[in-house]
Parts: structure tokens; sequence; C-alpha cells
């Protein structure tokens, strides 16, 4: 049998020579079913081109560093099958909505300032010793944040959001469904510290539902349903006499 | 040049054409869910229009006389159907509803929201069918 082969286009930028990126082709053997787009562009870089450039790191769907737009959908790279594509041929091109420094890596900068400004840990007014013992939790209250808890900062939502893409001041999916999972984390009482940003007009309400990002996670949590459900209770804390309630 | 300068790396930001919602269907039928909102916002512009004519008495309010008015409803009601379909579909995403200190299931929001609409649709017809009489 005929070795299987596969295209693979992929984005280059040099910012030091390119005035904007371009797109080069690569003819790889496609060898093994079980290859994903993450291997291909390792196969390139090992054996082709070593001046490609990218991201990843464990290569099982977890670091959440790997994720590009594949054939025009964010996605992690290391759990995109090549056998999807073939005998099409695949375009790997860095996520949409984030500046590009080089090749197929962006620039998280705006991602991570973000992130950290939802405060996406425990807050507590007063910390218990650690002697008086851990903070007990039901499955029921573990269950009021489990799916928002299992982000893993891949910023795909980020990349399939047309509002953040449109207005980069937007705080974004992933942020909001961060601060969700800790607002509805029973040990935490730090929404009302969390509300500036999330009640700030380039929070939630910037956001106007497309959904894609819930489409697109690879974790299955659903930023749309964080958004809009948070937007409901921000509204209830505002009406509701009772609302402002820690 | 400064360090901070020399050390600064250039970066591209591709731009966003004004056709990205053309690139996905989601993106797409976002776009048809939003402007399906403008037919019905229009509609209730014409319908307030309508109501103020009924300040010159009973005979100078009577919307279906209007032929533009029922042609311009009926153009409208498909629009009004897809925005409330989508809508409701949607509440089972936006509502967390507890019974009994347990979440409801999305379905269940959703179907009762469907349930109450139909119900609604029922009551206002018959009262305007009634009234209409």
């Amino acid at each position: 049998m005929a070795d299987k082969r596969i295209t693979i286009r992929a984005t280059r930028f040099d910012p030091e020579k390119d005035k904007s990126p371009r797109l080069q082709s690569y003819d790889i053997p496609f060898s093994d079913d079980s290859m994903v787009v993450l291997d291909a562009l390792n196969y390139i870089k090992s054996h082709v081109d070593g001046s490609l450039s990218y991201r990843w790191s464990c290569r099982m769907g977890i670091c959440g560093s790997c994720g590009m737009t594949v054939n025009g959908t964010p996605k992690l790279t290391c759990s995109a099958f090549l056998r999807d594509y073939w005998p099409r041929s695949v375009t790997v091109t860095p996520l949409n909505n984030f500046p590009i420094v080089r090749d197929l890596v962006v620039d998280m900068e705006d991602f991570m300032h973000k992130l950290k400004s939802i405060k996406p840990w425990i807050i507590r007014k007063q910390e218990i010793p650690l002697g008086a013992g851990e903070h007990r939790q039901t499955m029921d209250q573990i269950g009021e944040f489990r799916q928002f808890s299992q982000c893993i900062n891949c910023m795909l939502c980020y990349a399939a959001c047309p509002v953040y893409g449109l207005d980069n001041e937007f705080l974004g999916p992933a942020a909001i469904a961060l601060a969700r999972r800790y607002n509805l984390d029973s040990r935490d009482q730090g929404t009302k510290e969390r509300l500036p940003m999330i009640a700030h007009p380039d929070g939630i309400w910037e956001c106007s539902f497309v959904g894609e990002c819930s489409v697109v996670c690879p974790k299955g949590v659903d930023p749309a349903k964080a958004i809009q459900q948070t937007k409901l209770d921000t509204t209830m804390r505002f009406v509701l006499p009772y609302g402002n309630r820690e | 040049m400064s360090a901070e300068a020399e050390t600064a790396t250039r970066t591209y930001r591709p731009p966003m054409g004004a056709g990205w919602w053309t690139r996905k269907g989601h993106y797409f039928w976002y776009m048809v869910r939003e402007f399906t909102a403008l037919p019905l916002a229009l509609w209730l512009l014409w319908l307030l229009y309508e109501i103020q004519r009924a300040g010159r008495g009973p005979s100078g309010y009577y919307p279906p006389n209007s032929t533009a008015f029922v042609i311009f409803s009926a153009i409208c009601l498909p629009f009004a159907l897809y925005h409330s379909f989508t809508f409701l579909k949607l509440a089972g995403v936006i509502l967390r509803v507890k019974l009994l200190d347990k979440p409801l299931a999305s379905g269940v929001i959703v179907a009762t929201m469907f349930g109450t609409w139909l119900v609604a649709s029922v009551v206002v017809g018959a009262v305007l069918i009634g009234f209409g009489r």
C-alpha cells in the first residue's frame, strides 16, 4: 500500500521580516491513524523546517497550550485527529482575535491580565486557621460550580468569540466563567470584590450570546451559560431588596 | 532607544472583516436571531401608532381596517415566531431554578416556557377574538 500523505498549511510570520502572515504548505507522511495535528507540526519541526514556532506541552488535552485554529475552528491541536480531515489538507493558523507574535504563537498578555483581574481564587473575609480543619462541602455544593472549574485557560473560547474579536476590551468568556466558578463556591466570600469587573460595561453586558464559546470548549465548560446566568444574578442583586447579600 | 523599546516584539493583529458572520453557520444563525428583533421592533412602533389613534375614539381605532398594517403584521409573524422560539429555547441556559434544593433540568425549564407561551397565546387569542366580535 502506498504511504498516505497529508498537506499541512501553516501560518508563517517573522516579525523582523514579514509585514503580514502567509501560509506555507508542507507535504508530510500520514503514517498512523492516531496522528493529531500537533504530531504533524512536530514532524515538520523535526524533519522539514525547524524554524516553525508554536506552543505545546502536555499533548493530552490538559495543559491548554496547543490551541490553534484548524480549518477555521479553534481546537486543541493535540486532540484534532488528522484522520478527520484526510484526504483534505489541514490549514493551521494562530488563534483568532489575538495578536500574532511569530508563526502560530499568539500574545496571551491580554488574557492573562483579564484572568488575574477577576481574582480566580477563593477569597475569605477571615481565613480559618489550618488547625480548625478543612472547608467541608456537600456534593450538591460542588455540583454548583464543578463544570466551570474544568477550564484549562486554552483561550479557544476567546478565539471563537466575535464580540471579543470586535472589541478586545470585553472581559471574555473564560474569565467570566471562572469568576462564576468562584462566586458559586460555598467556601468563597469574594463576590463583591469581583463584581466591579464582572458588572462593568466591558464585562457580562458586552456579551450578546453568540454561544460559540461553549461549542468550541474542549473541556465541556459552558461559558455562555455562566455569562447569561451572571447577568440574571447581577440584575437580581440590583433589583431585589435582599439581592445585595453576600 | 530604551531597553524596553529594544526588547518589544512587533506583533500582527489580523483585522476582523465585516463578513465575519459568514464564516460559520453558528455565527450566521446568531445574526438571523438578532435580526428578527428588528421587524418585531418596527411592528411594535406601528402598533403604538395604532393605539395612539384610539385617542380619537373607537371609530378611529380598528387596526384590521389598515391593509398595510395587516400585511406588515403577516410579514412580521414568522420573524416574531422565530425570535420567540430561539429566546425560549435559550431560557434553559439562562435560568437557574431550584426545586427542593435541587436544580431543575434545563429541558424542564424550556418545556415550561413553551407551555406558558402556548397557554398565553391561547388566552390572548381568545380575548382578542372574543372582544372583536
